[in-house]
């Protein structure tokens, strides 16, 4: 179980004044909560790298958290950030295929997830963009084979991923 | 996948916490206090460097003076809003706010082309005003500190929409710019006004939004 809203905050007051303690048992609450913020959303064996790189990014940017205001939300913008900045990194690799790896499934953080989640932000471009971005950067197609699929061709498909990339990264806040 | 007891061992969160050390967090209220020193600092050399106009205080100021320079205050206020907030981000943030004023801002070139549209010498009253370039200028000049506090701000913050914070910073410190500067302007007509002080803040906008996100991404 991971530690509800409250806690992550109280812990993260206490990481900004400079509890070393409280830090560690936060950022391990966080490793948790990415790996499942993640899963849907990335082969399993690129998640490692991906919530290593968002514990850098909070621990760098640890002040721009406002304890006046929720965690989960912030973390969410960190991670989702970084998942773009990490979508335009990937190239395809045979190995990186999701195949049919499902998300553990959890009952109580499933709908602040859901709110969050990265699937939300693909209903803000279009389809064809959704489609193509996920062939390519996700499931490691390539820009032929995700031409083929899609009944694109193959430069509509560059430019659809351009495109769709560079919308989501202007929706990184989006919640709805 | 590893289970949790192995995931409290990453050696990662390990020496993350061992070099931990406090930090101030941000809140709106530091943000809107630095944007207002850079704003007040900025009228300061403006009084030093031109002398504001002292006929606002008596009264002499055509009622557009007061319509321009206050839609310029609102815009200005929106865009700094909106990147003093950035610097914290978080899922359900919203920045439309900028994007109204803008709109609203809109009214004053609108205004003046329609002004000029109406009259004989319209064209020639715009280029042959001999303070156009001044004001144009020095209003650009008087954005670059308030430019700067906001840059240095979201640089402190985690922005995570550079293009927009770009955008928005370019309006903020052009809007306010204008608006410190206008504050020395005695010209107070539509065409003046509507042209020449709203000019600088297309300029910052097209500044803020291509030159301004490689400095904010991290």
């Amino acid at each position: 179980m991971i530690a509800n809203e409250q806690s992550l905050v109280r812990l993260m007051i206490a990481s900004q004044k400079g509890d070393k303690q409280s830090y560690a048992v936060l950022l391990t609450e966080v490793q948790l909560w990415l790996e499942r913020y993640f899963s849907r959303r990335c082969p399993p064996h690129q998640i490692d790298d991906l919530v290593q790189e968002v514990l850098l990014a909070l621990h760098k940017k640890r002040g721009s958290f406002d304890p006046k205001r929720a965690f989960l939300p912030w973390l969410a913008a960190i991670a989702r950030y970084r998942w773009i900045d990490h979508l335009r990194k990937v190239y395809r690799n045979s190995e990186d295929a999701l195949e049919d790896f499902d998300a553990p499934e959890d009952s109580e953080e499933e709908t602040v997830i859901a709110r969050l989640s990265l699937e939300r932000m693909f209903v803000h471009i279009p389809d064809k963009q959704a489609e193509v971005i996920e062939m390519v950067k996700i499931e490691g197609l390539s820009i032929k084979e995700a031409a083929s699929r899609s009944g694109q061709s193959e430069s509509a498909v560059k430019v659809n991923i351009h495109r769709g990339l560079k919308k989501l990264s202007a929706l990184v806040e989006k919640a709805e | 996948m590893a289970s949790k007891s192995d995931r409290t061992r990453n050696p990662l969160i390990d020496q993350l916490a061992e070099e931990l050390e406090p930090v101030r967090p941000i809140t709106f209220r530091s943000g809107a206090i630095l944007i207002a020193l850079a704003l007040l600092v900025t009228v300061l050399g403006v009084e030093i460097v031109d002398g504001l106009w002292r006929g606002i205080i008596a009264g002499e100021a055509s009622a557009f003076f007061l319509i321009a320079n206050g839609l310029l205050l609102v815009l200005g206020i929106a865009s700094a809003s909106s990147v003093i907030t950035m610097a914290a981000p978080r899922v359900g943030n919203a920045h439309d706010g900028p994007k109204w004023a803008m709109a609203m801002a809109a009214v004053l070139p609108v205004a003046a082309f329609v002004t000029l549209l109406g009259h004989d010498h319209g064209l020639s009253q715009m280029i042959d005003d001999p303070y156009n370039l001044t004001c144009f200028g020095s209003a650009l000049m008087a954005s670059i500190l308030t430019a700067g506090a906001l840059v240095l701000w979201l640089r402190r913050g985690a922005p995570v929409s550079p293009d927009k914070a770009g955008l928005h910073i370019g309006v903020a410190s052009t809007a306010l710019g204008s608006l410190a500067y206008g504050l020395a302007c005695p010209i107070d007509n539509v065409v003046h006004l509507g042209v020449w002080h709203a000019a600088p803040v297309v300029v910052g906008a097209l500044i803020g939004r291509y030159a301004l996100p490689r400095l904010l991404r991290w």
